[in-house]
């Protein structure tokens, strides 16, 4: 389970501006795998996707927009990107501004569910 | 809403002992005036120590106030007086949803479904806090005399759309109404339903000239309560305060994340759902303006009419400071 989830992390690094890539788990925001270079906040990074993962399913529920499947966060010097593949995990990354957001969204998706399987 | 505050003051100032304080407590508190909201209800908890509806009314205030602990304990204290309390059993699924603890939240929202199984807003807010689809309306319409009862504003329709706050604030008992004998519990009573307007539609017009203006533009503070704008869910539901509650600390959160992973000062957030997405963009003080566009809406396009949202947002709040 953990290689396929590290080849599949290892995919994603291969995006070009993608800094980092990590398994999270949902409910309690700890890392379940990661692929990030040394200065990324792993801890920090895998509990805010798992808090706003939550928020704006809460969100988006209550409004009537359904289940969210993608999120991103767009920064000044970069973006965060969330895949929620399922209740239980998320595929999170780290990318630089210039980061083309449809290819990594598609290796994310990909990404979580193989999380599924 | 003046005329309602005047007339329950004086209700209250000829009988200090009336339970007109509960309404009067509420009408202020949705007037905004929250700290006369909690004097009334302190008062009237003085004279009335054992009132669980008292308790109710105390911890809406609270709630609104961002003051979750004492709101904890007031909803708390109603059920120690009244276990099967519904407007607190409702009230604090709402709050341990609110601070993310949804294994307890739906444990106090099984407990509120237990107590009062025809009740299907809460079987609505139970299946949104489990990620489920809302059940489909139960069964039959119960008599008009069990109907679940009106907010007397009249500011959500509770049978419809998984409106969890809603389900918090449920209403206030007529002000005629008996006290009960010592010890004995206070359930929630239907209260009239006085003309008063919806929240929605008291809200400041802060993005007139936009698109779902009050439908789909929503202005929040740090805490989860609504400043301006307005959603509303396909059956026209008020969700405003629900999205926002929902929405309560993700500015702070993604300052103080970008800042950890040194992204910079974040500038929006969007999120894909299945049938619309949602752009969140931070205003000054923590507040946090969402827009909800549908899915044919392109993404740039959702973002480029937030940042415009944001400013005039930014600009009223401003004025608001002056």
């Amino acid at each position: 389970m953990s290689d396929r989830l590290l080849r599949a992390l290892d995919r994603l690094s291969r995006v070009r501006g993608v800094r980092g890539s990590m398994y999270v788990a949902a409910e309690d925001g700890l890392a379940v795998a990661q692929l990030l270079m040394e200065d990324v906040n792993g801890r920090a990074l895998a509990a805010f996707a798992a808090s706003m993962a939550r928020k704006v399913s809460g969100a988006a529920a209550a409004t009537g927009a359904g289940r969210v499947r993608f999120v991103q966060m767009q920064a000044a010097q970069g973006v965060l990107l969330v895949a929620i593949g399922s209740r239980d995990v998320l595929v999170a990354v780290l990318a630089d501004p210039g980061v083309n957001v449809g290819l990594a969204r598609l290796e994310m998706m990909r990404a979580a569910e193989l999380a599924l399987t | 809403m003046a005329e309602d505050i005047r007339s329950l003051s004086a209700e209250l100032a000829r009988d200090p002992s009336s339970l007109a304080y509960i309404q009067l407590c509420e009408v202020l508190r949705r007037k905004g005036h929250v700290q006369e909201a909690l004097n009334v209800a302190l008062h009237g908890l003085g004279r009335h120590p054992d009132h669980a509806n008292g308790y109710d009314a105390l911890a809406r205030v609270h709630t609104d106030r961002g003051e979750l602990a004492e709101a904890r304990a007031a909803w708390e204290r109603a059920l120690a007086i009244a276990p099967e309390h519904i407007g607190a059993l409702k009230g604090l699924g709402f709050l341990f949803w609110r601070q993310g603890d949804v294994r307890k939240a739906i444990d106090t929202l099984e407990h509120a479904l237990a107590a009062d199984p025809a009740d299907d807003q809460t079987r609505r807010a139970l299946a949104m806090v489990k990620g489920e689809p809302p059940p489909v309306a139960a069964a039959p319409a119960r008599p008009s005399s069990e109907e679940p009862p009106v907010r007397p504003s009249g500011r959500l329709t509770l049978e419809q759309v998984p409106q969890l706050r809603a389900t918090a604030e449920r209403p206030t008992p007529p002000a005629d109404a008996p006290e009960p004998a010592p010890g004995t519990p206070v359930v929630p009573a239907p209260a009239p339903a006085p003309s008063a307007p919806s929240p929605a539609e008291v809200r400041p017009a802060v993005f007139a000239g936009f698109e779902g203006a009050t439908a789909d533009i929503l202005l929040l503070d740090a805490r989860g309560l609504v400043l301006a704008g307005g959603l509303r869910a396909s059956d026209g539901a008020d969700v405003s305060e629900l999205a926002a509650a929902a929405l309560a600390g993700v500015s702070g959160e993604a300052e103080r994340t970008a800042d950890y992973v040194r992204l910079g000062a974040w500038t929006a957030i969007v999120a894909e759902a299945e049938r619309a997405n949602l752009v969140l963009a931070p205003v000054e003080g923590g507040a946090m303006l969402m827009l909800r566009r549908e899915k044919s809406t392109p993404v740039g396009l959702a973002i480029r009419i937030t940042e415009r949202a944001r400013v005039t947002a930014q600009r009223w709040l401003e004025g608001q400071t002056l």
